[in-house]
């Protein structure tokens, strides 16, 4: 029977192939492309292999036996490097925003507070439980390189513990390639309660590591000798706390600027924990005490100076131009001063500015060399999976990006990308085939007609080809907008308004004719008119 | 390259700060008003590595040592602001009654304009505290105005921990309209405002005899049962160290009744108050404050703002400091602080201080406020090089600052200032708004 043959071959293949066993089974060799995986020397002719989601053998192209099985990847005049590893993102959170507005009570009666006050605290949250991923936000991260991302959460001081993923598809159980990662601790207040100011927050701070040692101390006196010693009362945000100052498990602490890295380093050493510092975008004016201190370092790419800095006292002005011209410098300066560091996203709306404010990076002195170390194999290290991620090595996860040129040129290409050996074909750009017809580039004055009237907003907007970049603000804040594209006449874009800690998407869409912009905006629930218009460049 | 050059310039001038003359300076030919030690109207003074040298007449600079010549102007301590609020990024922990565990060292803001503006105004030496939100607020810190250099080189390690306390007004929240169905934090009154301090230093003392005993027991060993410690809280520590004499207290008060409840409440728990803040109606009760030994940090002229401030008399500073009492006059603004020097004037025209009385209102007085008088507050050898340098007598309605120097660097020179401006100006012209409109 032929159906029976066919079983019995099915069978065959799925005894003595492995890779039939695993979703990514297929086997790829990529030949002739130029590798650069530093800390390894680089080869010119080279040849990578992919098996099963691992990399199954590395080297010169002549060198290395092509597999049977293997797709072959011809790469002549293209560059092979290790997948990007984002260490800092807040990517796939979908917290409904009602939620966001009330902490979960998470237990530490803050010294001297009611028992029934609320703490901004939940280090017992694990966040994979709470994202979401999407295609698209994969896509363009896997477009500029990125296969990995540390998924960190985003509220409160102490705010969960993050998940690193690789990007190879929807499913978050398959994403996690590391879980927990760190706890994660940032220097934010609470609205409302406490506590509500900078220096209530490091107090905070302090006594819930005092108070985790202790109950800790006091569980495990405790358990040696219960007789004539009150049992503790359990409470879940010690239990979760407590392996971060007890056994010095990995604390991720955010620092928005100079004055919280030295708070964060402070902290470190009062409480002994094994921290690594995040944000840090002004980290080259404290070099000398992050050299002293010897903490790992994830640096942002975001070069807004922070609102504490003398360039935004100065006006706006000022500060574009130190956003230009001073912050991009950060990594370049640290570079220079021998300080050790991985580079993220964080606080930048999405991958395309991520991938603009790298070149700005390389641009402003950053050796490419060590731009690519500051994305593979230093955050490896820094997140304690450089035994099989960070480099293209044999018996490592098969990340690894095909671009059509130096990564760090903006006229290359991400051709390929392989994601626990999963091959994405990167769709060429559309503004790769010529400018679009219309700009937007310049300041619109927007008004929104709604419901409950009328609302006025300023909305600056850059465009290369058919990518559309800015920031809409308002009497209530400033917000860059995301996924900004012009096809045709049709501009569209969404903006994550964030009110009183409460965020939401606006989706706008609308018709370009020349210096007007007429269209809808949608928000979740309703909907409302927008009509932008022109405002003059010089005045 | 020619904006790599720039760049590299941008990121040298952040790191380092204003040019240094490096500690060492000769101010020649000024009208120097001691303030301790009598006026020499043509004198010079020395300053060797951030120290006060000698001072006198015809002194020779030694070798390198900066010279400048200030013939016609007239060299004070720097001005000393007992009470403010800038340099930080933050005032008032809102969210408790008792915050004694924040500690304003965690929140300073080197980069804060404020700074700038003080040290325009010739003051080198503030005492910054948390705000008056609640009755038992957090730490304060004594600052050196050192513009330019990190938030850790301006600290005054010398200057006495203090810690706030608020009373009146502002604690129980009098002038905030509370929306409906909001309640009011406790305490609402007067008299709960005692009691909740009241019970705090209760609680501290408890604490410290927990403590006590727990350390007795450890020492002796008779338990034969697991011993634990009590746990630290960092409210209770700072509650106990200032029973135990390492705080002094700093206490925010208007009236004069609830002034001597608060020394009541000292006595009962043998606290000491360095200061009490602001307390208009301190006319009332200048002896007993004198005979305290306490000292007041007011407002020259500000009163009638809200109720407990209607008693205000523009003659209080005056008055008090005649009956012996410790005053000073702080800014409790960032704007002010420029202007302390004509505030010790009024003080001349509203009660008839000497010219010296009414300096030491800004310099000595609040140098012995915060502990620091061993170092600041007058012009004396081997105090600190802070000296602030004016166009005319300082207590003239018609003088400005010109240098301000602390510890033997400048850190404010008028003339190098407009200069600077000016030829950033011509570089950098101001840039247009790019919409928005004017």
């Amino acid at each position: 029977m032929k159906l029976k043959r066919l079983w019995f071959l099915a069978l065959l293949l799925l005894i003595t192939s492995p890779s039939w066993l695993t979703a990514s089974g297929l086997t790829y060799a990529i030949v002739n492309c130029r590798l650069v995986s530093p800390p390894l020397p680089v080869i010119e002719k080279a040849v990578v292999i992919i098996r099963d989601g691992l990399i199954e053998a590395v080297g010169e192209a002549g060198k290395v036996p092509i597999p049977e099985d293997a797709e072959v990847i011809e790469a002549q005049g293209m560059i092979a490097y290790p997948g990007f590893i984002d260490a800092h993102t807040n990517l796939f959170l979908e917290t409904p925003a009602a939620e966001s507005a009330q902490p979960p009570t998470a237990g530490r009666p803050t010294a001297g507070a009611t028992p029934e006050e609320r703490s901004p605290a939940q280090p017992e949250l694990l966040v994979l439980s709470q994202i979401k991923p999407r295609q698209t936000v994969i896509n363009s991260f896997l477009k500029v390189g990125v296969t990995t991302v540390l998924v960190a959460p985003e509220r409160g001081i102490f705010s969960g513990q993050s998940v690193l993923l690789n990007l190879n598809g929807e499913k978050p159980e398959s994403m996690v390639v590391k879980n927990p990662v760190a706890l994660h601790l940032q220097f934010v207040t609470a609205r409302g309660s406490y506590p509500n100011s900078p220096m209530g927050t490091v107090a905070f701070i302090r006594q819930s590591f005092l108070d985790a040692a202790y109950y800790s101390q006091h569980l495990t006196t405790w358990k040696k000798s219960p007789r004539f010693l009150p049992r503790p009362v359990y409470n879940p945000f010690y239990e979760a706390l407590a392996p971060f100052v007890n056994e010095r498990k990995p604390v991720i602490i955010t620092c928005n600027n100079q004055e919280d890295i030295k708070r964060a380093i402070r902290i470190t050493q009062e409480f002994k924990l094994q921290a690594i510092l995040s944000g840090a975008n002004e980290a080259w004016r404290v070099a000398e005490e992050l050299r002293a201190a010897k903490l790992p370092l994830l640096v942002a790419l975001n070069f807004r100076p922070p609102a504490t800095s003398l360039y935004s006292a100065q006006g706006e002005a000022v500060r574009r131009k130190a956003e230009q011209e001073v912050y991009p410098a950060n990594p370049a300066a640290l570079q220079k001063m021998g300080i050790n560091f991985a580079l993220t996203s964080l606080g930048l709306s999405d991958a395309a500015t991520f991938q603009k404010n790298l070149q700005a990076a390389v641009k402003a002195g950053l050796p490419a060399e060590a731009a690519l170390k500051a994305l593979t194999i230093t955050p490896a290290q820094i997140l304690g999976v450089d035994s099989f991620l960070g480099t293209i090595e044999p018996g490592k996860i098969a990340n690894v990006v095909l671009s059509s040129g130096d990564i760090f040129d903006a006229k290359s290409q991400v051709e390929k990308v392989w994601v626990d050996g999963q091959l994405f074909k990167i769709e060429k750009a559309p503004e790769a085939k010529g400018p679009a017809a219309i700009s937007v580039a310049g300041a619109w004055k927007v008004t929104v007609s709604g419901p409950m009237g009328e609302m006025e907003m300023t909305m600056e907007l850059e465009q290369e080809g058919s990518a559309v970049r800015g920031a809409i603000s308002s009497s209530y804040g400033r917000w860059e907008i995301r996924d900004g594209a012009i096809s045709g006449q049709e501009l569209s874009f969404t903006l994550s308004v964030t009110i009183m800690g409460q965020s939401m998407d606006v989706a706008f869409s609308g018709r370009v004719e020349k210096d007007l912009i007429e269209g809808t905006l949608q928000v979740p629930g309703g909907a409302a008119d927008f009509k932008a218009t022109r405002i003059p460049r010089e005045l | 390259m020619k904006k790599t050059i720039i760049l590299s310039l941008c990121l040298f001038l952040v790191a380092v700060g204003p040019i240094l003359a490096g500690g060492n300076l000769l101010l020649k030919n000024g009208t120097i008003l001691t303030v301790t030690k009598g006026t020499i109207p043509k004198g010079d003074i020395l300053i060797l590595d951030g120290f006060i040298r000698q001072i006198g007449e015809n002194i020779t600079a030694p070798a390198g040592v900066k010279v400048i010549d200030v013939s016609g102007k007239y060299i004070i301590p720097g001005i000393i602001d007992s009470h403010t609020h800038i340099a930080l990024s933050g005032t008032n922990e809102t969210g408790n009654a008792i915050t004694a565990e924040v500690n304003m060292r965690d929140v300073l803001h080197a980069e804060d304009t404020s700074i700038f503006t003080a040290i325009s105004g010739g003051v080198t030496t503030i005492h910054t505290l948390h705000g008056s939100a609640n009755p038992i607020g957090g730490q304060n810190i004594t600052l050196k105005l050192k513009w330019g250099k990190k938030a850790e080189e301006m600290i005054f390690a010398q200057a006495w921990p203090t810690l706030k306390f608020a009373l009146g007004e502002n604690v129980t929240q009098a002038n905030r309209t509370v929306a409906g169905g909001e309640e009011r934090r406790y305490p609402a009154s007067r008299m709960g405002v005692v009691a909740i301090i009241r019970r705090e230093l209760q609680r501290a003392r408890e604490y410290i005899a927990q403590w006590d005993r727990y350390n007795e027991w450890q020492r002796l060993k008779i338990l034969n049962r697991p011993l634990l410690p009590p746990c630290k809280d960092l409210q209770l520590e700072a509650l106990a160290d200032l029973l135990r004499g390492k705080l002094v207290a700093r206490c925010h008060s208007y009236r004069s009744d609830e002034t001597i409840e608060f020394i009541q409440l000292s006595h009962e728990f043998g606290f000491r108050v360095a200061c009490f803040e602001h307390i208009p109606e301190a006319y009332k009760i200048a002896k007993e404050l004198a005979a305290e030994k306490i000292g007041i940090s007011v407002f020259m002229d500000s009163w009638a703002y809200k109720v407990e401030a209607a008693e205000g008399i523009a003659t209080m500073p005056a008055y008090c400091a005649q009956q012996g009492v410790l005053v000073s006059i702080n800014s409790d603004s960032n704007e002010r602080i420029r202007r302390l020097f004509n505030d010790a004037a009024k003080a001349i025209k509203y009660g008839g201080l000497s010219e010296d009385e009414a300096l030491k209102l800004i310099t000595l007085n609040p140098a012995i406020q915060l502990g620091v008088d061993k170092w600041v507050g007058s012009l004396e050898v081997g105090k600190h090089g802070d000296v602030a340098v004016f166009n005319e007598h300082p207590l003239s309605a018609y003088t400005r600052c010109d240098l301000t120097i602390i510890e033997g660097d400048i850190y404010f020179d008028r003339e190098a200032y407009l200069k600077e401006r000016q030829e950033a100006q011509k570089v950098n012209p101001k840039p247009k708004l790019s919409g928005g409109g004017q």
